[in-house]
Protein backbone atom coordinates (compact mmCIF):
# COMPACT_ATOMS: atom_id res chain seq x y z
CA UNK A 1 0.00 0.00 0.00
CA UNK A 2 2.04 2.91 -1.23
CA UNK A 3 -0.93 5.23 -1.56
CA UNK A 4 -4.16 5.69 0.25
CA UNK A 5 -7.03 4.32 -1.74
CA UNK A 6 -10.04 6.12 -0.39
CA UNK A 7 -10.35 9.65 -1.75
CA UNK A 8 -10.46 11.43 1.60
CA UNK A 9 -7.04 10.44 2.89
CA UNK A 10 -4.92 13.47 3.70
CA UNK A 11 -2.59 11.65 6.07
CA UNK A 12 -0.34 9.72 3.69
CA UNK A 13 2.24 11.57 1.68
CA UNK A 14 2.63 14.96 3.33
CA UNK A 15 4.66 13.75 6.28
CA UNK A 16 5.94 16.92 7.96
CA UNK A 17 2.59 18.70 7.72
CA UNK A 18 0.81 15.80 9.39
CA UNK A 19 3.35 15.70 12.18
CA UNK A 20 3.01 19.39 12.94
CA UNK A 21 -0.75 19.30 12.84
CA UNK A 22 -0.94 16.49 15.39
CA UNK A 23 1.28 18.33 17.83
CA UNK A 24 -0.67 21.53 17.44
CA UNK A 25 -4.18 20.14 17.95
CA UNK A 26 -3.04 18.15 20.96
CA UNK A 27 -2.23 21.33 22.82
CA UNK A 28 -4.67 23.76 21.24
CA UNK A 29 -7.27 23.36 23.93
CA UNK A 30 -4.69 24.06 26.62
CA UNK A 31 -3.41 27.08 24.71
CA UNK A 32 -6.99 28.32 24.49
CA UNK A 33 -7.46 27.73 28.19
CA UNK A 34 -4.32 29.67 29.07
CA UNK A 35 -5.63 32.52 26.90
CA UNK A 36 -8.96 32.46 28.76
CA UNK A 37 -7.23 32.43 32.17
CA UNK A 38 -4.97 35.36 31.19
CA UNK A 39 -7.78 37.34 29.55
CA UNK A 40 -10.09 36.86 32.50
CA UNK A 41 -7.25 37.89 34.82
CA UNK A 42 -6.76 41.05 32.78
CA UNK A 43 -10.47 41.87 32.99
CA UNK A 44 -10.54 41.34 36.78
CA UNK A 45 -7.38 43.41 37.20
CA UNK A 46 -8.83 46.23 35.11
CA UNK A 47 -11.91 46.27 37.33
CA UNK A 48 -9.94 46.05 40.57
CA UNK A 49 -6.14 46.13 40.71
CA UNK A 50 -6.24 44.12 43.96
CA UNK A 51 -6.81 41.01 41.86
CA UNK A 52 -3.23 40.91 40.58
CA UNK A 53 -1.52 41.32 43.96
CA UNK A 54 0.76 38.44 44.88
CA UNK A 55 -1.19 37.71 48.06
CA UNK A 56 -4.44 37.39 46.11
CA UNK A 57 -2.85 35.23 43.42
CA UNK A 58 -1.39 32.94 46.08
CA UNK A 59 -4.81 32.72 47.72
CA UNK A 60 -6.30 31.91 44.31
CA UNK A 61 -3.83 29.08 43.77
CA UNK A 62 -4.34 27.77 47.29
CA UNK A 63 -8.05 27.61 46.67
CA UNK A 64 -7.41 25.50 43.59
CA UNK A 65 -5.06 23.01 45.28
CA UNK A 66 -7.43 20.54 46.92
CA UNK A 67 -9.65 20.37 43.85
CA UNK A 68 -6.59 19.89 41.69
CA UNK A 69 -5.22 17.06 43.83
CA UNK A 70 -8.51 15.16 43.46
CA UNK A 71 -8.63 16.14 39.77
CA UNK A 72 -5.28 14.43 39.10
CA UNK A 73 -6.74 11.05 39.99
CA UNK A 74 -10.01 11.85 38.22
CA UNK A 75 -8.04 12.68 35.07
CA UNK A 76 -6.44 9.25 35.20
CA UNK A 77 -9.84 7.59 35.66
CA UNK A 78 -11.43 9.51 32.77
CA UNK A 79 -8.43 8.84 30.50
CA UNK A 80 -8.87 5.17 31.44
CA UNK A 81 -12.47 5.31 30.24
CA UNK A 82 -13.99 5.26 33.72
CA UNK A 83 -15.75 7.75 35.96
CA UNK A 84 -15.62 8.22 39.72
CA UNK A 85 -18.52 10.10 41.25
CA UNK A 86 -17.75 8.96 44.78
CA UNK A 87 -14.79 11.35 45.20
CA UNK A 88 -16.81 14.05 46.98
CA UNK A 89 -18.04 11.61 49.59
CA UNK A 90 -14.66 9.89 49.94
CA UNK A 91 -13.16 13.34 50.56
CA UNK A 92 -15.37 13.65 53.64
CA UNK A 93 -14.98 10.02 54.67
CA UNK A 94 -11.18 10.18 54.58
CA UNK A 95 -11.18 13.35 56.68
CA UNK A 96 -13.62 11.94 59.21
CA UNK A 97 -11.85 8.59 59.57
CA UNK A 98 -8.51 10.34 60.15
CA UNK A 99 -10.15 12.81 62.51
CA UNK A 100 -11.86 10.11 64.57
CA UNK A 101 -8.61 8.17 64.80
CA UNK A 102 -6.75 11.25 66.03
CA UNK A 103 -9.38 12.09 68.61
CA UNK A 104 -8.99 8.49 69.81
CA UNK A 105 -5.32 9.18 70.41
CA UNK A 106 -3.93 7.48 67.34
CA UNK A 107 -0.61 9.04 66.25
CA UNK A 108 -1.46 11.49 63.45
CA UNK A 109 0.67 9.94 60.65
CA UNK A 110 -1.06 6.62 61.30
CA UNK A 111 -4.41 8.40 61.36
CA UNK A 112 -3.66 9.87 57.92
CA UNK A 113 -2.83 6.42 56.57
CA UNK A 114 -6.06 5.13 58.10
CA UNK A 115 -8.07 7.79 56.30
CA UNK A 116 -6.33 7.07 52.99
CA UNK A 117 -6.94 3.35 53.49
CA UNK A 118 -10.67 4.04 53.86
CA UNK A 119 -10.58 5.88 50.52
CA UNK A 120 -8.66 3.06 48.84
CA UNK A 121 -11.25 0.58 50.12
CA UNK A 122 -14.08 2.58 48.57
CA UNK A 123 -12.06 2.71 45.34
CA UNK A 124 -11.56 -1.06 45.33
CA UNK A 125 -15.27 -1.47 45.93
CA UNK A 126 -16.02 0.86 42.97
CA UNK A 127 -13.80 -1.15 40.65
CA UNK A 128 -15.11 -4.49 41.91
CA UNK A 129 -18.73 -3.41 41.40
CA UNK A 130 -18.11 -2.13 37.89
CA UNK A 131 -15.77 -4.93 36.75
CA UNK A 132 -17.25 -8.03 38.38
CA UNK A 133 -20.92 -7.04 38.58
CA UNK A 134 -20.83 -5.20 35.24
CA UNK A 135 -22.50 -2.15 36.77
CA UNK A 136 -21.54 0.99 34.78
CA UNK A 137 -19.01 3.12 36.72
CA UNK A 138 -21.47 6.04 36.81
CA UNK A 139 -23.96 3.95 38.79
CA UNK A 140 -21.39 2.05 40.85
CA UNK A 141 -19.69 5.22 42.07
CA UNK A 142 -22.98 7.05 42.55
CA UNK A 143 -24.00 4.19 44.82
CA UNK A 144 -20.77 4.29 46.81
CA UNK A 145 -21.06 8.09 46.95
CA UNK A 146 -24.19 7.71 49.06
CA UNK A 147 -22.74 4.84 51.09
CA UNK A 148 -19.52 6.75 51.87
CA UNK A 149 -21.49 9.93 52.68
CA UNK A 150 -23.72 7.96 54.96
CA UNK A 151 -20.80 6.28 56.69
CA UNK A 152 -19.12 9.64 57.32
CA UNK A 153 -22.30 10.99 58.91
CA UNK A 154 -23.00 7.86 60.95
CA UNK A 155 -19.42 7.69 62.30
CA UNK A 156 -19.60 11.24 63.59
CA UNK A 157 -23.31 11.31 64.43
CA UNK A 158 -23.44 14.17 61.98
CA UNK A 159 -21.21 16.59 63.86
CA UNK A 160 -17.78 17.97 63.04
CA UNK A 161 -14.66 16.34 64.45
CA UNK A 162 -11.92 18.56 65.90
CA UNK A 163 -9.16 18.72 68.47
CA UNK A 164 -6.21 17.70 66.30
CA UNK A 165 -2.51 17.89 67.16
CA UNK A 166 -0.68 21.01 65.97
CA UNK A 167 1.74 19.14 63.74
CA UNK A 168 -1.25 17.73 61.81
CA UNK A 169 -2.94 21.14 61.50
CA UNK A 170 0.34 22.63 60.32
CA UNK A 171 0.31 20.22 57.36
CA UNK A 172 -2.71 21.96 55.89
CA UNK A 173 -2.52 25.44 57.38
CA UNK A 174 1.23 26.03 57.40
CA UNK A 175 3.36 27.77 54.82
CA UNK A 176 6.95 28.00 53.63
CA UNK A 177 8.16 31.57 52.98
CA UNK A 178 4.59 32.77 52.69
CA UNK A 179 3.56 30.13 50.20
CA UNK A 180 0.98 27.71 51.63
CA UNK A 181 2.11 24.09 52.05
CA UNK A 182 -0.92 23.01 50.03
CA UNK A 183 0.55 24.58 46.90
CA UNK A 184 3.70 22.48 47.28
CA UNK A 185 1.64 19.33 47.80
CA UNK A 186 -0.41 20.10 44.71
CA UNK A 187 2.76 20.63 42.65
CA UNK A 188 4.20 17.34 43.89
CA UNK A 189 0.98 15.40 43.28
CA UNK A 190 0.58 16.99 39.84
CA UNK A 191 4.15 16.10 38.85
CA UNK A 192 3.78 12.52 40.06
CA UNK A 193 0.53 12.05 38.14
CA UNK A 194 1.91 13.71 35.02
CA UNK A 195 4.87 11.32 34.96
CA UNK A 196 2.61 8.39 35.81
CA UNK A 197 0.25 9.16 32.93
CA UNK A 198 2.76 10.22 30.27
CA UNK A 199 5.76 8.01 30.93
CA UNK A 200 4.96 4.80 32.74
CA UNK A 201 3.52 1.49 31.64
CA UNK A 202 0.55 2.19 33.91
CA UNK A 203 -0.14 5.44 32.04
CA UNK A 204 0.20 3.85 28.61
CA UNK A 205 -2.05 0.98 29.61
CA UNK A 206 -4.57 3.46 31.03
CA UNK A 207 -4.77 5.39 27.75
CA UNK A 208 -5.18 2.18 25.80
CA UNK A 209 -7.87 1.04 28.22
CA UNK A 210 -9.83 4.25 27.82
CA UNK A 211 -9.27 4.51 24.08
CA UNK A 212 -10.55 1.03 23.29
CA UNK A 213 -11.16 -1.33 26.16
CA UNK A 214 -11.74 -4.37 23.94
CA UNK A 215 -8.53 -3.71 22.02
CA UNK A 216 -6.55 -3.29 25.22
CA UNK A 217 -7.88 -6.61 26.53
CA UNK A 218 -7.34 -8.38 23.21
CA UNK A 219 -3.72 -7.25 23.21
CA UNK A 220 -3.02 -8.70 26.59
CA UNK A 221 -3.47 -5.67 28.85
CA UNK A 222 -5.02 -6.86 32.11
CA UNK A 223 -7.93 -4.45 32.13
CA UNK A 224 -9.58 -5.55 35.38
CA UNK A 225 -6.33 -5.15 37.30
CA UNK A 226 -5.81 -1.69 35.83
CA UNK A 227 -9.35 -0.71 36.86
CA UNK A 228 -8.73 -1.86 40.41
CA UNK A 229 -5.55 0.23 40.50
CA UNK A 230 -7.17 3.30 38.95
CA UNK A 231 -10.16 3.38 41.30
CA UNK A 232 -8.04 2.63 44.38
CA UNK A 233 -5.77 5.54 43.48
CA UNK A 234 -8.80 7.77 42.98
CA UNK A 235 -10.26 6.78 46.34
CA UNK A 236 -6.93 7.16 48.14
CA UNK A 237 -6.20 10.56 46.61
CA UNK A 238 -9.72 11.89 47.30
CA UNK A 239 -9.35 10.82 50.93
CA UNK A 240 -5.90 12.44 51.13
CA UNK A 241 -7.32 15.72 49.82
CA UNK A 242 -10.11 15.55 52.40
CA UNK A 243 -7.56 14.95 55.17
CA UNK A 244 -5.48 17.94 54.02
CA UNK A 245 -8.66 20.01 53.90
CA UNK A 246 -9.43 18.96 57.48
CA UNK A 247 -5.90 19.90 58.53
CA UNK A 248 -6.29 23.34 56.94
CA UNK A 249 -9.59 24.03 58.73
CA UNK A 250 -8.64 22.14 61.95
CA UNK A 251 -11.98 20.41 61.50
CA UNK A 252 -13.16 17.24 59.78
CA UNK A 253 -16.72 17.72 58.63
CA UNK A 254 -18.84 14.78 57.43
CA UNK A 255 -20.53 17.15 55.00
CA UNK A 256 -17.32 18.54 53.45
CA UNK A 257 -16.76 17.82 49.76
CA UNK A 258 -19.97 16.18 48.69
CA UNK A 259 -21.62 16.39 45.31
CA UNK A 260 -20.34 19.96 44.89
CA UNK A 261 -16.75 18.74 44.96
CA UNK A 262 -17.50 15.80 42.66
CA UNK A 263 -19.06 18.07 40.05
CA UNK A 264 -16.45 20.80 40.31
CA UNK A 265 -13.57 18.35 39.97
CA UNK A 266 -15.03 16.49 37.00
CA UNK A 267 -15.99 19.79 35.36
CA UNK A 268 -12.46 21.18 35.84
CA UNK A 269 -10.98 18.00 34.33
CA UNK A 270 -13.25 18.17 31.30
CA UNK A 271 -12.66 21.90 30.79
CA UNK A 272 -8.97 20.97 30.87
CA UNK A 273 -9.42 18.91 27.72
CA UNK A 274 -9.86 15.40 29.11
CA UNK A 275 -12.41 13.47 27.12
CA UNK A 276 -15.36 11.90 28.88
CA UNK A 277 -15.07 9.12 26.31
CA UNK A 278 -11.62 8.02 27.41
CA UNK A 279 -8.15 7.87 25.95
CA UNK A 280 -7.25 11.54 25.89
CA UNK A 281 -6.45 14.04 28.60
CA UNK A 282 -3.57 15.64 30.45
CA UNK A 283 -2.71 16.61 34.01
CA UNK A 284 -1.59 20.06 32.82
CA UNK A 285 -5.03 20.60 31.31
CA UNK A 286 -6.70 19.65 34.58
CA UNK A 287 -4.43 22.06 36.44
CA UNK A 288 -5.59 24.84 34.12
CA UNK A 289 -9.21 23.78 34.60
CA UNK A 290 -8.83 23.93 38.38
CA UNK A 291 -7.07 27.31 38.18
CA UNK A 292 -9.82 28.71 35.94
CA UNK A 293 -12.40 27.59 38.48
CA UNK A 294 -10.56 29.26 41.33
CA UNK A 295 -9.96 32.36 39.24
CA UNK A 296 -13.63 32.83 38.44
CA UNK A 297 -14.61 32.32 42.07
CA UNK A 298 -11.90 34.62 43.38
CA UNK A 299 -12.22 37.26 40.65
CA UNK A 300 -15.98 37.66 40.94
CA UNK A 301 -15.55 38.32 44.67
CA UNK A 302 -12.71 40.80 44.09
CA UNK A 303 -14.77 42.80 41.60
CA UNK A 304 -17.84 42.61 43.84
CA UNK A 305 -20.01 40.56 41.56
CA UNK A 306 -22.43 38.29 43.37
CA UNK A 307 -20.52 34.98 43.68
CA UNK A 308 -23.71 33.17 42.76
CA UNK A 309 -22.95 34.13 39.16
CA UNK A 310 -19.99 31.77 39.31
CA UNK A 311 -22.13 28.78 38.44
CA UNK A 312 -23.50 30.44 35.32
CA UNK A 313 -19.95 31.24 34.20
CA UNK A 314 -18.76 27.70 34.79
CA UNK A 315 -21.70 26.19 32.97
CA UNK A 316 -21.08 28.29 29.88
CA UNK A 317 -17.34 27.58 29.89
CA UNK A 318 -17.88 23.82 30.30
CA UNK A 319 -20.24 23.58 27.36
CA UNK A 320 -18.07 25.84 25.21
CA UNK A 321 -14.90 23.87 25.99
CA UNK A 322 -16.46 20.54 25.10
CA UNK A 323 -18.17 21.93 21.99
CA UNK A 324 -14.84 23.29 20.71
CA UNK A 325 -13.16 19.98 21.50
CA UNK A 326 -15.81 18.01 19.62
CA UNK A 327 -15.54 20.33 16.63
CA UNK A 328 -11.77 19.80 16.46
CA UNK A 329 -12.17 16.07 16.87
CA UNK A 330 -14.56 15.92 13.94
CA UNK A 331 -12.10 17.73 11.73
CA UNK A 332 -9.21 15.61 12.89
CA UNK A 333 -10.49 12.04 12.90
CA UNK A 334 -12.31 10.09 10.27
CA UNK A 335 -15.83 9.15 11.20
CA UNK B 1 2.50 -29.60 0.44
CA UNK B 2 1.60 -30.16 4.07
CA UNK B 3 4.91 -29.82 5.86
CA UNK B 4 6.18 -32.99 7.43
CA UNK B 5 7.25 -31.11 10.56
CA UNK B 6 5.29 -31.20 13.80
CA UNK B 7 2.27 -28.89 13.87
CA UNK B 8 2.69 -25.47 15.48
CA UNK B 9 -0.94 -25.45 16.58
CA UNK B 10 -3.28 -28.35 16.93
CA UNK B 11 -6.92 -28.28 18.04
CA UNK B 12 -8.65 -31.53 18.90
CA UNK B 13 -12.38 -31.98 19.39
CA UNK B 14 -13.10 -28.36 20.30
CA UNK B 15 -16.74 -27.76 21.23
CA UNK B 16 -18.34 -24.52 22.29
CA UNK B 17 -21.96 -23.88 23.18
CA UNK B 18 -23.75 -20.62 23.92
CA UNK B 19 -26.92 -21.60 25.74
CA UNK B 20 -28.72 -23.95 23.37
CA UNK B 21 -26.67 -22.94 20.35
CA UNK B 22 -23.75 -25.17 19.48
CA UNK B 23 -21.24 -22.88 17.78
CA UNK B 24 -18.47 -25.49 17.49
CA UNK B 25 -18.96 -29.25 17.55
CA UNK B 26 -15.80 -31.32 17.81
CA UNK B 27 -13.63 -29.12 15.64
CA UNK B 28 -10.07 -30.16 14.77
CA UNK B 29 -7.50 -27.83 13.26
CA UNK B 30 -3.83 -28.18 12.44
CA UNK B 31 -1.50 -25.34 11.50
CA UNK B 32 2.15 -25.64 10.53
CA UNK B 33 5.09 -23.26 10.66
CA UNK B 34 5.69 -21.46 7.38
CA UNK B 35 2.26 -22.39 6.07
CA UNK B 36 -0.94 -20.42 5.49
CA UNK B 37 -4.16 -22.15 6.47
CA UNK B 38 -7.36 -20.49 5.31
CA UNK B 39 -10.59 -21.19 7.18
CA UNK B 40 -13.61 -20.80 4.94
CA UNK B 41 -17.29 -21.13 5.69
CA UNK B 42 -20.64 -19.47 5.36
CA UNK B 43 -22.09 -17.17 8.01
CA UNK B 44 -22.77 -19.16 11.16
CA UNK B 45 -20.20 -21.83 10.30
CA UNK B 46 -18.34 -21.11 13.55
CA UNK B 47 -15.30 -19.33 12.09
CA UNK B 48 -15.43 -16.38 14.46
CA UNK B 49 -16.00 -18.57 17.50
CA UNK B 50 -13.04 -20.70 16.44
CA UNK B 51 -10.80 -17.62 16.18
CA UNK B 52 -11.96 -16.46 19.59
CA UNK B 53 -11.17 -19.85 21.12
CA UNK B 54 -7.65 -19.85 19.68
CA UNK B 55 -7.05 -16.26 20.75
CA UNK B 56 -8.22 -16.90 24.31
CA UNK B 57 -11.36 -14.74 24.15
CA UNK B 58 -13.67 -17.76 24.53
CA UNK B 59 -12.88 -20.91 26.46
CA UNK B 60 -13.94 -24.19 24.83
CA UNK B 61 -16.40 -26.45 26.66
CA UNK B 62 -14.56 -29.51 25.41
CA UNK B 63 -11.41 -30.33 23.53
CA UNK B 64 -7.71 -29.71 23.64
CA UNK B 65 -5.40 -27.03 22.28
CA UNK B 66 -1.75 -27.86 21.69
CA UNK B 67 1.02 -25.45 20.81
CA UNK B 68 4.21 -27.19 19.66
CA UNK B 69 2.68 -30.47 20.80
CA UNK B 70 2.21 -29.23 24.34
CA UNK B 71 -1.23 -28.84 25.79
CA UNK B 72 -2.15 -25.27 26.72
CA UNK B 73 -5.14 -23.68 28.44
CA UNK B 74 -5.94 -20.18 27.17
CA UNK B 75 -8.01 -18.43 29.82
CA UNK B 76 -7.64 -14.98 28.30
CA UNK B 77 -5.91 -13.16 25.41
CA UNK B 78 -2.83 -12.62 27.56
CA UNK B 79 -2.45 -16.40 27.92
CA UNK B 80 -2.73 -16.79 24.16
CA UNK B 81 -0.01 -14.21 23.64
CA UNK B 82 2.24 -15.94 26.10
CA UNK B 83 1.67 -19.18 24.20
CA UNK B 84 2.83 -17.44 21.01
CA UNK B 85 -0.52 -16.69 19.37
CA UNK B 86 -1.15 -13.19 17.97
CA UNK B 87 -4.55 -12.24 16.56
CA UNK B 88 -5.59 -9.56 14.07
CA UNK B 89 -9.26 -9.13 14.84
CA UNK B 90 -11.83 -8.11 12.28
CA UNK B 91 -12.56 -4.92 14.19
CA UNK B 92 -8.75 -4.52 14.24
CA UNK B 93 -8.46 -3.92 17.98
CA UNK B 94 -6.59 -0.66 17.46
CA UNK B 95 -6.92 2.34 19.76
CA UNK B 96 -8.00 5.24 17.56
CA UNK B 97 -6.92 8.05 19.86
CA UNK B 98 -3.40 6.63 20.16
CA UNK B 99 -0.62 6.90 17.62
CA UNK B 100 0.76 4.23 15.33
CA UNK B 101 3.79 3.26 17.38
CA UNK B 102 1.82 3.03 20.63
CA UNK B 103 -0.63 0.76 18.85
CA UNK B 104 2.19 -1.33 17.43
CA UNK B 105 3.38 -2.06 20.97
CA UNK B 106 -0.01 -2.28 22.72
CA UNK B 107 0.25 -4.65 25.65
CA UNK B 108 4.02 -5.03 25.15
CA UNK B 109 5.42 -1.54 25.70
CA UNK B 110 9.23 -1.53 25.83
CA UNK B 111 10.56 -0.15 29.08
CA UNK B 112 13.64 1.54 30.44
CA UNK B 113 13.54 1.22 34.18
CA UNK B 114 10.23 2.61 35.38
CA UNK B 115 9.38 4.32 32.15
CA UNK B 116 8.10 3.34 28.74
CA UNK B 117 10.89 3.76 26.20
CA UNK B 118 9.07 6.02 23.77
CA UNK B 119 12.13 6.59 21.58
CA UNK B 120 12.81 2.88 21.09
CA UNK B 121 9.12 2.38 20.37
CA UNK B 122 9.08 5.05 17.64
CA UNK B 123 12.37 3.91 16.10
CA UNK B 124 11.42 0.25 16.03
CA UNK B 125 7.97 1.02 14.65
CA UNK B 126 9.46 3.19 11.92
CA UNK B 127 12.07 0.58 11.01
CA UNK B 128 9.51 -2.19 11.00
CA UNK B 129 6.98 -0.34 8.87
CA UNK B 130 9.72 0.70 6.42
CA UNK B 131 10.82 -2.90 6.15
CA UNK B 132 7.26 -3.85 5.25
CA UNK B 133 7.05 -0.91 2.84
CA UNK B 134 4.07 0.48 4.75
CA UNK B 135 3.58 4.16 4.05
CA UNK B 136 2.51 6.00 7.14
CA UNK B 137 3.40 9.68 7.28
CA UNK B 138 4.55 9.55 10.89
CA UNK B 139 4.50 6.85 13.53
CA UNK B 140 3.11 9.58 15.78
CA UNK B 141 -0.03 9.84 13.65
CA UNK B 142 -3.14 8.80 15.52
CA UNK B 143 -4.81 5.68 14.14
CA UNK B 144 -8.04 7.67 13.85
CA UNK B 145 -6.43 9.72 11.07
CA UNK B 146 -5.61 6.68 8.91
CA UNK B 147 -7.73 5.11 6.21
CA UNK B 148 -9.33 1.71 6.75
CA UNK B 149 -6.66 0.08 4.62
CA UNK B 150 -3.81 1.72 6.49
CA UNK B 151 -5.34 0.59 9.76
CA UNK B 152 -5.57 -2.99 8.52
CA UNK B 153 -1.95 -2.93 7.46
CA UNK B 154 -0.88 -1.51 10.83
CA UNK B 155 -2.86 -4.25 12.58
CA UNK B 156 -1.16 -6.96 10.53
CA UNK B 157 2.23 -5.33 11.02
CA UNK B 158 1.60 -5.33 14.76
CA UNK B 159 0.93 -9.05 14.76
CA UNK B 160 4.17 -9.54 12.83
CA UNK B 161 6.09 -7.32 15.20
CA UNK B 162 5.14 -9.35 18.25
CA UNK B 163 7.18 -12.17 16.74
CA UNK B 164 4.39 -14.61 17.50
CA UNK B 165 4.81 -18.13 16.15
CA UNK B 166 1.13 -18.36 15.24
CA UNK B 167 -0.77 -15.46 13.69
CA UNK B 168 -4.56 -15.47 13.37
CA UNK B 169 -6.19 -13.12 10.89
CA UNK B 170 -9.94 -12.56 11.02
CA UNK B 171 -11.24 -11.37 7.62
CA UNK B 172 -8.05 -9.48 6.77
CA UNK B 173 -9.41 -8.10 3.51
CA UNK B 174 -12.98 -7.33 4.57
CA UNK B 175 -12.66 -3.55 4.37
CA UNK B 176 -9.90 -3.23 1.78
CA UNK B 177 -9.71 -1.95 -1.76
CA UNK B 178 -7.92 -3.80 -4.55
CA UNK B 179 -4.49 -2.29 -4.00
CA UNK B 180 -4.70 -2.64 -0.24
CA UNK B 181 -5.79 -6.26 -0.56
CA UNK B 182 -2.70 -6.95 -2.65
CA UNK B 183 -0.51 -5.34 -0.03
CA UNK B 184 -2.17 -7.33 2.73
CA UNK B 185 -1.52 -10.49 0.71
CA UNK B 186 2.16 -9.52 0.42
CA UNK B 187 2.38 -9.01 4.16
CA UNK B 188 0.76 -12.35 4.88
CA UNK B 189 3.19 -14.12 2.53
CA UNK B 190 6.09 -12.30 4.19
CA UNK B 191 4.77 -13.60 7.49
CA UNK B 192 4.77 -17.17 6.16
CA UNK B 193 8.25 -16.78 4.70
CA UNK B 194 9.50 -15.86 8.15
CA UNK B 195 8.31 -19.28 9.28
CA UNK B 196 5.12 -18.17 11.00
CA UNK B 197 2.10 -20.43 11.12
CA UNK B 198 -0.69 -18.28 9.64
CA UNK B 199 -4.40 -18.98 10.08
CA UNK B 200 -6.62 -16.75 8.02
CA UNK B 201 -10.41 -16.68 8.30
CA UNK B 202 -11.95 -15.27 5.17
CA UNK B 203 -14.99 -14.98 2.95
CA UNK B 204 -12.88 -13.92 0.02
CA UNK B 205 -12.40 -16.96 -2.22
CA UNK B 206 -10.04 -15.17 -4.62
CA UNK B 207 -7.86 -14.06 -1.76
CA UNK B 208 -7.78 -17.57 -0.27
CA UNK B 209 -6.81 -19.21 -3.56
CA UNK B 210 -4.17 -16.59 -4.17
CA UNK B 211 -2.53 -16.63 -0.76
CA UNK B 212 -3.28 -19.78 1.23
CA UNK B 213 -1.45 -23.11 1.18
CA UNK B 214 -4.23 -25.13 2.73
CA UNK B 215 -7.92 -24.54 3.27
CA UNK B 216 -10.20 -25.84 5.98
CA UNK B 217 -13.92 -25.59 5.27
CA UNK B 218 -16.44 -25.33 8.07
CA UNK B 219 -20.18 -25.67 8.05
CA UNK B 220 -22.62 -25.37 10.96
CA UNK B 221 -19.91 -25.65 13.60
CA UNK B 222 -18.16 -28.67 12.05
CA UNK B 223 -15.14 -29.18 9.86
CA UNK B 224 -16.32 -30.56 6.51
CA UNK B 225 -13.00 -30.76 4.73
CA UNK B 226 -9.34 -29.84 4.67
CA UNK B 227 -7.65 -29.47 1.27
CA UNK B 228 -4.37 -28.41 -0.26
CA UNK B 229 -4.95 -25.34 -2.38
CA UNK B 230 -2.67 -26.79 -5.08
CA UNK B 231 -4.81 -29.88 -5.52
CA UNK B 232 -8.33 -28.60 -4.99
CA UNK B 233 -10.65 -26.47 -7.08
CA UNK B 234 -12.95 -23.59 -6.33
CA UNK B 235 -15.92 -25.76 -7.23
CA UNK B 236 -14.92 -28.38 -4.72
CA UNK B 237 -14.44 -25.80 -1.96
CA UNK B 238 -17.76 -24.12 -2.79
CA UNK B 239 -19.41 -27.53 -2.71
CA UNK B 240 -18.01 -28.14 0.76
CA UNK B 241 -19.14 -24.71 1.97
CA UNK B 242 -22.70 -25.16 0.73
CA UNK B 243 -22.90 -28.84 1.69
CA UNK B 244 -23.47 -30.16 -1.81
CA UNK B 245 -20.31 -32.26 -1.43
CA UNK B 246 -20.42 -34.87 1.32
CA UNK B 247 -18.47 -34.27 4.52
CA UNK B 248 -14.97 -35.60 4.67
CA UNK B 249 -13.67 -34.00 7.82
CA UNK B 250 -10.75 -36.27 8.60
CA UNK B 251 -9.45 -36.95 5.11
CA UNK B 252 -6.59 -34.68 4.36
CA UNK B 253 -4.98 -35.22 0.98
CA UNK B 254 -1.24 -35.13 0.93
Amino acid sequence: MTQTVSGVAPSAGAAPAAERRVDWTRYSQQAGLIAVVVLLGAVFTAKNSDFATSSNLIELLRAATLYFIVACASTMILVGGGLDFSIGAVYALGAVVSGELMTHNVWWPVAILGGIAAGVLVGLLNAAISVYLSVPPLIATLGTFFVASGLAVVMTSGSDVFGFPDSFINLGAGDIAGIPNLIFYALAVGLIFHVLLERTLFGYDTRALGGNRAAAAANGIRVARRDLQLYSISGGVAALAGILGAARLSTASPTAGGSGLTFQVITAVIIGGTSLFGGSGTIAGSALGAILFAEINNGLQVVNVNPLYQQIFIGVILVAAVAIDQYQRKRRFRA
Amino acid sequence: MTPSTAPALQLRGISKRFGHVTALAGVDLTAYDGNILAVLGDNGAGKSTLIKVISGVHQPDEGEIQVNEESVILRNPADARTAGVATVFQDLALVEVLDVSTNMFLGQFPRRGWFVDRKAMDQQSRAFLDELRVTVASVKTEIGMLSGGQRQIVAIARAMRTGAQIVLLDEPTAALGVRETAHAADLIRALRDRGTAVICVSHDMNFVFEVADRVQVMRLGRVVGVREIATTTRDEVIGLITGSIADSPTEERT
